[in-house]
């Protein structure tokens, strides 16, 4: 049989595989492997210019996918109701989207002209180049920048310049189930104040119906990844960091930051106080399907929480033995570099009705966010949860996390949850893992 | 002096006339090549130009804003001391070793039982066929929903059998890598299906005849005559199969993002990652060349060795 086929002679072989065609194809189909790299496509385009009658067209990116929305769309379009020399237009994407584009879309010119992001995202941008200082919007009285929340105007600072004007400013609150916690023969009406009695609480709320080892209920739903960094924050309760106040130097090695994650990761493991391995979106699900007791999150889930039935409390988290800081997230609008001088001021003008009293009124109404500043407290009625978020008692304590450090986003996403999931999924010793990631982190400053 | 030139004139015979002949190959390649110039512009446009460009930006510092900065090869001898690059590296190999041999072997596996004729055939090749062309994203996003602990389909069927996932199979450092090659096989093995057969049917029934009438068994049948008759298949198969695993990314990015703590990062992942999210494009750029010359190395290699087993008739 095998004379039917007749094998390739070796030199018919060489010859072919050298002709040109061939080189060519093998090329093409090795270039493959950058195809994942060069194609990331633009945004779609904006009208830098004014047009015939002089009103400014300004496209205005951001991640406000949620309920909140149409809150952000209602501001706007109030404002473009309120004048006739400048219109924003809302272009509304996933935050990783945003992340994703931003920076391909501004380089090719192609891009927003006015981007919201998370505040701890700007000074990696800003470094980069990506953004216009935006001082001179503060030095200017007529914007009445003055009411806004300190932290809140601080949060976008790299390197002594102000590159963002807040969108909004929101501390992270604890979210407890009272039928969970009746359950558990536990007052629904008293939520742990403490780290010592969240974990006096921890085996009540953890519940092993089957027995095998796996419980069907959490005590907490705490995410490690993909979310706002809340595990991060609870560094702050024994004194603990990851970086010092200027962010200079790597402080997750330090004595208070190993006690604080000792404290953590021994719950969580020994206890099994939540599910390990969850995304933000994940602890959501958890909390929101009544199979965790306790979520720390932002007020954007409320809506979520109110239309699964939750018989739900809010709370300031539990204070940490020597600290009670709570994390705050804030997103704040920018200008991409190269900004023209009337475009400039029209988003001066966008950026001053946001956040006057009448604009952060009907945000905070519309989205449960609180307010950017303390006057119009009492005029938020629509809904609760503004007046629970921006309480004095939680606001005064508030903070961001790694403010102005260029390298916050990678130190999070490269050293900080990847060592919090090592030590959770017990490869090493909590010690071990975060003195190795405090080196890490420190080249990561020094850059 | 070359002997020819030494020849009396005289004793040539009169020059053959193959000018005509020659006309007619150049014209014919000619024909060829214009009918590949739109193929090789869009190919010179969208393939070798960025490589090309990418090749440059791998000696540079560059971020998409500021201008290019040169470097030189300070982006390669960094990569020879960077963790995160030998992890990716090592990932990326374990992912190709398993999933393209699986993912071969699976497609012709499945190509011989579906030519076979039985009831709910069309419906089998359409199963397997059908995850190839549906978006690997969405592909991704279900397989995350199957897997999940606490809602997950797959995980409760695990759990009816006694297997609790301790958390779930996508978080967990030991499973995370399993459960992407299981998606990655279980996306393509379709596709490769189909090519073996296309392959199986162009194999003339008077050869299985011929050597059914030699004594050959079935094993026999299959190894001397399947098996040779399809090594065109093979050799594009395995191929593209290693090409496709090498370059892993969406369904990776989707369901896992490369972790827990980087387990299942790749080296196209880790590319992403150092362009997009750490802005350094011209290491970007100089760890997606050094996959690309991986790839090619490898591919070549694959070409060579499976060429020589290249059966024609």
């Amino acid at each position: 049989m095998k004379t039917q086929h007749r094998r390739r002679s070796p030199e018919r072989r060489a010859r072919h595989t050298l002709r040109p065609l061939t080189l060519v194809a093998a090329l093409a189909v090795t270039g493959l492997a950058l195809a994942g790299c060069t194609g990331q496509g633009s945004g779609g385009g904006s009208d830098d210019q004014p047009d015939a009658s002089g009103k400014v067209t300004l496209d205005f990116w951001n991640g406000f996918t949620g309920p909140d929305g149409p809150a952000l769309e209602k501001v706007i379009e109030d404002f473009n109701a309120s004048q006739d020399d400048v219109e924003v237009k809302a272009n509304i994407m996933p935050w990783d989207t945003l992340y994703q584009k931003v920076l391909t879309s501004v380089a090719g010119n192609d891009g927003p002209d006015i981007i919201a992001m998370s505040a701890s995202r700007m000074p990696q941008f800003a470094s980069q180049g990506l953004f216009e200082p935006l001082d001179d919007y503060y030095t200017d009285a007529d914007n009445d920048t003055e009411a806004l929340a300190t932290a809140a105007v601080d949060a976008s600072v790299f390197d002594g310049v102000n590159y963002g004007v807040p969108v909004n400013f929101t501390p992270m609150m604890m979210y407890y189930n009272k039928d969970l916690f009746s359950a558990a023969g536990l007052d629904p009406e008293a939520p742990p104040t403490t780290w010592d009695e969240l974990a006096g609480m921890v085996p009540k709320l953890t519940v092993d119906e089957n027995g095998d080892g796996q419980p069907e209920q959490f005590a907490l739903a705490l995410a490690d990844h993909e979310t706002v960094p809340v595990f991060a924050s609870l560094l702050w309760g024994t004194g603990g960091s990851i970086a010092n106040d200027d962010g200079t130097k790597s402080t997750l090695g330090d004595p208070e930051s190993i006690e604080a994650l000792d404290f953590w990761v021994s719950l969580i493991r020994d206890q099994k106080a939540t599910q390990i391995g969850m995304s933000g979106a994940d602890a959501d699900k958890l909390f929101q399907t009544q199979k965790a007791a306790i979520e720390v999150v932002g007020p954007w889930m409320t809506t979520g929480f109110d239309e699964a039935g939750l018989n739900y409390g809010l709370a300031k988290p539990p204070a940490g033995p020597s600290d009670e800081a709570v994390l705050a997230d804030v997103v704040s609008m920018g200008l991409p570099a190269g900004t023209s001088d009337a475009q400039k001021e029209a988003a001066y003008e966008f950026f001053a009705y946001w956040n006057s009293a009448e604009g952060q009124t009907t945000w905070a109404d519309g989205s449960g966010f609180p307010p950017n500043r303390a006057d119009v407290a009492d005029k938020v009625t629509a809904s609760p949860y503004p007046a629970i978020f921006g309480a004095a008692e939680v606001t005064d304590v508030s903070k961001t996390l790694l403010p102005g450090v260029a390298s916050g986003g990678p130190i999070m996403e490269t050293i900080f949850n990847p060592s919090v999931q090592k030590a959770l999924n017990g490869e090493g010793s909590v010690k071990d893992i975060f003195t190795d990631a405090s080196a890490q982190v420190q080249a990561e400053l020094d850059k | 002096m070359t002997t020819t030139a030494e020849r009396p004139a005289a004793q040539l015979p009169p020059p053959p006339r193959r000018r005509p002949a020659l006309r007619v190959s150049a014209r014919r390649s000619l024909t060829a090549w214009l009918f590949l110039t739109p193929t090789l512009l869009i190919l010179v446009a969208f393939t070798v130009y960025p490589m090309v460009q990418a090749l440059y930006l791998s000696f540079t510092d560059y971020n998409l804003i500021r201008a290019a900065e040169w470097v030189g090869l300070d982006n390669y001898t960094e990569l020879l001391s960077d963790g995160s690059f030998w992890n990716a590296f090592g990932n990326t190999v374990l992912y190709a070793l398993v999933v393209t041999p699986v993912t071969v072997v699976l497609a012709l596996a499945f190509a011989l039982m579906l030519n076979q004729a039985f009831r709910g055939r069309a419906f089998a090749r359409t199963a397997i066929f059908l995850p190839f062309i549906v978006s690997l994203g969405i592909i991704a996003i279900a397989w995350a929903f199957l897997l999940d602990p606490n809602i997950g389909l797959i995980s409760h069927w695990l759990s009816l059998v006694g297997i609790v996932p301790e958390q779930g199979w996508l978080s967990d450092p030991r499973y995370a890598m399993a459960a992407v090659m299981i998606v990655g096989v279980w996306k393509n093995v379709g596709f490769y299906m189909v090519i073996y057969l296309a392959g199986l049917q162009s194999i003339p029934v008077d050869m299985y005849e011929a050597a059914r009438l030699d004594g050959a068994g079935v094993l026999q049948r299959f190894r001397n005559v399947t098996l040779p008759l399809l090594s065109n298949q093979t050799l594009l198969v395995s191929v593209l199969a290693l090409i496709a695993t090498l370059q892993a990314f969406d369904q990776i990015y989707v369901m896992t993002r490369g972790g827990p703590f980087f387990r299942t990062e790749t080296l196209v992942m880790l590319v992403y990652r150092e362009g997009f999210q750490e802005l350094r494009f011209g290491y970007a750029s100089a760890i997606s060349f050094v996959l690309v010359i991986f790839v090619f190395i490898l591919s070549m290699v694959q070409f060579g060795y499976l060429r020589r087993k290249q059966v024609t008739y």
